[in-house]
């Protein structure tokens, strides 16, 4: 009977995989260590649009993204949680992820950032997509590193390009059938970044947007 | 002239630390006891909801353990244990059953989910049977399949809410690039089907190569049903077991029933170091106050108002504990829920601490009897004293 009684358990319980709205790593003791190689330690800290500066923030954020949020994800109360790295005791960057809608799931996007507010790593936790590996293989992941909102602001999240002429910055799409997804990560890129800059950089990248307007 | 409970009240308050201190024991030993009597309630009442929410009383699997957990994790949805579709045939004969659904499940390894991938599970449901028996699923957008042939998911709340998906969606089943439209997205219950994803049970045995497959039936029994003699000969068909909801209940409650034993025990414990307190504190008081005590008799008290008294002091005590205790209880039961649910192996979805007014009330009584008992040996020392001896002695 015991025996039935934990399968019982496990018919109850083996459906409710799921967590709720956030996006976290799913093991931050490993993928600390993975995504800031030296790292010795790690802060975990939560914020959100609403507590930080509520519907204006929540517009600017919106008008420097050149689009607005949508989906229970991109609401004003959504809770960010921001990973604080350190060696020792000094802060060597952060991690951030957020949740972007793809065309089959969320897709979970996390950046490694330096004090400069430079990327340092990128990881896509989650990706449900025939072509989900390419997306998570270190050959597109790659494209991103060293590159930061400076770059970022002038993807264009509706046309899904670089709008400077004579711009360097090319990311490639891994599978050309991918396209949606493919922008639905530029996108979170672009979003990730504005957001650390709010939230960590003290809007350094602000004027810059303001002067690109 | 001061009454006897202000005299009671000014006593303790001439020893402040040493009252709140008592206080504090007698509120931790209430707190503990309440939010135990809390989750004997709560418990019990969140499992009936979780397995009527079940929506039927009996379940039909394979032999063996069909959901056994590392098969999940190791090898999806190829190690699971089935059973052959025409049992629902069979079960047709019995006039003591009133419906049956059957259900497949399947699980499939993602490794694009997190690290080293995860499992995404699929419940394959019959859509004419499964909603009629789950009265209780609301939608909060859209509806139940097309028909039983459609590519289609209706998705739990959370399922939803995580996938980000709307109705109208895609979803991918990984391994199979099976593609399934979102046709339905549930109101929040509450239990296991908030992160299901139902899928049409043909389709699911389809895309499984899995036709004529199940993993289970479930099993809604006519009210008149004898459960015990229906269990009995559904056990007569080949290679099923029978799972009847109420046994599993039963099993369950006493499997916690253990954990509950322990913890009463700790609870015990825990009233009988507040009640040494108790004695402890009202006892030094009295010793104390031993040459005062003989001044007031010796001035016309009698052993009977001494007896009050000290009576008093402890039913204030015992008093402010309780309520404290049980305030205690209330605004701390979401944590006390949360360590529950960490120490204990499986926990119903609904809340698990339920303090009402009632076991408030039976708090506090037990606490102030305890109490009570506890100062009945220092208020007897204080009324038995001499007024000559307290006088003459030089204090303790």
């Amino acid at each position: 009977m015991r025996t039935i009684v934990l399968c019982l358990i496990l018919l109850l319980s083996a459906t409710n995989i799921f967590a709720a709205v956030g996006c976290d790593l799913n093991d931050p003791d490993r993928d600390v260590k993975r995504l800031f190689p030296g790292s010795t330690g790690y802060k975990t800290k939560y914020v959100s649009i609403d507590k930080k500066g509520g519907n204006e923030l929540f517009k600017e954020i919106e008008e420097r993204l050149g689009d607005k949020f949508n989906g229970i994800y991109e609401k004003i109360d959504v809770p960010y949680t921001i990973y604080e790295i350190s060696k020792g005791t000094v802060t060597i960057g952060y991690i951030h992820g957020i949740n972007q809608k793809g065309v089959y799931g969320g897709i979970q996007v996390f950046l490694a950032l330096d004090l400069k507010s430079v990327i340092k790593n990128f990881y896509i936790q989650k990706l449900t997509a025939k072509y989900a590996s390419k997306f998570r293989d270190s050959s597109f992941g790659g494209q991103f590193i060293n590159l930061s909102l400076k770059e970022f602001y002038s993807y264009d999240v509706s046309s899904g390009t670089f709008n400077i002429p004579d711009s360097m910055v090319i990311i490639n799409n891994p599978d050309p059938q991918s396209v949606k997804d493919f922008k639905a990560v530029l996108r979170a890129v672009k979003k990730n970044l504005i957001l650390m800059d709010v939230f960590i950089y003290s809007n350094k990248h602000l004027p810059l947007f303001k002067k690109g307007n | 002239m001061l009454k006897i409970y202000q005299v009671a009240y000014k006593n303790l308050l001439r020893k402040k630390t040493r009252t709140v201190l008592t206080i504090i024991g007698i509120s931790l030993s209430t707190w503990v006891l309440v939010s135990l009597l809390g989750f004997n309630k709560g418990y019990e009442r969140a499992l009936n909801k979780d397995i009527d929410n079940m929506g039927f009383n009996l379940l039909v699997t394979a032999k063996g353990c069909p959901y056994e957990a590392a098969t999940l994790m190791l090898k999806g949805g190829t190690g699971l244990r089935y059973m052959e579709e025409n049992i629902l045939r069979e079960l047709t004969k019995y006039k003591e059953i009133e419906k049956t659904t059957p259900m497949l499940m399947q699980a499939v390894f993602d490794p694009n989910k997190g690290e080293s991938g995860g499992i995404t599970s699929y419940l394959g449901i019959d859509p004419e049977t499964f909603p009629a028996m789950k009265s209780y699923l609301k939608f909060s957008t859209g509806t139940w399949f097309n028909n039983p042939d459609a590519y289609e998911v209706v998705m739990g709340y959370e399922a939803a809410e995580l996938e980000q998906r709307e109705l109208g969606d895609m979803i991918l089943i990984p391994e199979k690039n099976v593609e399934l439209k979102v046709t339905g997205i549930l109101k929040r219950t509450g239990t296991q089907d908030d992160g299901t994803i139902f899928v049409p049970i043909r389709v699911l045995q389809k895309t499984f190569g899995m036709t004529g497959r199940l993993t289970g039936i479930g099993i809604k029994a006519t009210k008149k049903a004898d459960m015990d003699k229906l269990e009995e000969q559904l056990y007569n068909l080949p290679d099923v077991q029978v799972v009847s909801l109420a046994q599993v209940k039963e099993t369950i409650i006493s499997l916690i029933g253990t954990a509950k034993i322990m913890v009463f025990s700790i609870a015990i414990i825990a009233i009988l170091i507040a009640m040494i307190g108790v004695i402890n504190t009202i006892l030094m008081s009295v010793f104390e106050r031993f040459q005062e005590i003989g001044i007031l008799k010796s001035i016309g008290a009698m052993p009977a108002d001494i007896f009050k008294l000290v009576m008093f002091e402890t039913t204030i005590l015992c008093f402010a504990g309780g309520i404290l205790g049980n305030l205690m209880a209330l605004g701390l039961s979401k944590l006390t829920d949360l360590l529950i649910r960490r120490i204990l192996p499986y926990t119903p979805t609904g809340e698990l601490i339920l303090i009402d007014g009632r076991l408030v009330l039976a708090g506090i009584l037990v606490v102030v009897v305890v109490g009570l008992l506890s100062g009945l040996y220092p208020a007897w020392k204080a009324a038995s004293i001499r007024p000559i001896e307290a006088i003459k002695s030089e204090g303790v």
